[in-house]
């Protein structure tokens, strides 16, 4: 894809992966086909604020896991009290770096 | 993400979260056990007073160790859930790691598959909330 596509991309949706990661996507979508430009222009990422705010409200009952997909993480911090309260407090520090995580497998996945 | 890393991932989260269960579990039966009515280390209780669908968890897990079956499954059907999953995870990982197969990972994600599947997760979701409030009139 050209340069300027791929940048733009870039730009409006870097809140959505690691930093560190943003070089290796760049140099993926510059080799991607052109046809699947429409397919990533409208994938649907997921915000790492939104999981952040999720995982202070509902952490204990596992809803920030359950809402980026980690299902049975979700189930696990569910029926254990959120890990004995531990994992909760954890989460708090780890999911907005998780959500960005699945966000980069959601692209990747969507390019193969 | 590569499979493998992915296996460890939660290969290391399970693990870790079965050894601190068997820490908790041990520390309370060496003389530790707190007195009742205090709210343990759930966050939910301890900040509105209101138990959460999975309080009583541990009370149910040691019910169980003592033998009480009947017991434990009403104080909180979760406690044998916890309690197969706590005795089950370590075994399979450790047998998956000794012949170099990778079924658990497979039987995770097979399962997260199931629980994603609407009919599923809808009567799963409807069983947690009668359990919070079967949990909620226990007064647990």
């Amino acid at each position: 894809m050209n340069a300027q596509k791929v940048d733009i991309f870039i730009m409006s949706n870097s809140k959505y992966f690691e930093s560190h990661h943003l070089p290796q996507i760049r140099d993926r979508l510059l080799q991607l086909d052109d046809s699947k430009w429409t397919v990533i222009q409208f994938l649907q990422f997921k915000d790492p604020t939104v999981s952040l705010i999720v995982s202070l409200v509902g952490g204990t009952l596992g809803i920030d896991r359950f809402i980026i997909g980690d299902t049975g993480l979700g189930v696990g911090k569910l029926i254990t009290c959120g890990g004995l309260g531990i994992w909760t407090i954890v989460d708090w520090f780890l999911i907005m770096g998780a959500t960005r995580e699945k966000n980069t497998a959601i692209l990747l996945s969507a390019m193969y | 993400m590569k499979r493998s890393s992915q296996s460890r991932k939660i290969y290391a989260i399970l693990l870790t979260a079965c050894v601190a269960g068997y820490f908790r579990i041990g520390w309370l039966l060496s003389g530790n056990l707190p007195d009742p009515g205090t709210a343990g280390f759930c966050l939910i209780r301890r900040v509105t007073g209101v138990p959460c669908p999975s309080c009583g968890t541990t009370r149910s897990i040691l019910l169980l160790m003592s033998g009480d079956i009947a017991g434990s499954l009403l104080l909180n059907p979760f406690g044998i859930i916890v309690a197969v999953i706590m005795i089950g995870t370590p075994v399979w990982i450790m047998a998956d790691f000794l012949s170099r197969r990778r079924s658990f990972l497979h039987f995770y994600l097979h399962a997260e598959r199931v629980v994603r599947t609407p009919g599923v997760a809808a009567t799963l979701i409807l069983l947690v909330l009668l359990n919070w409030v079967w949990n909620i009139g226990k007064g647990l």
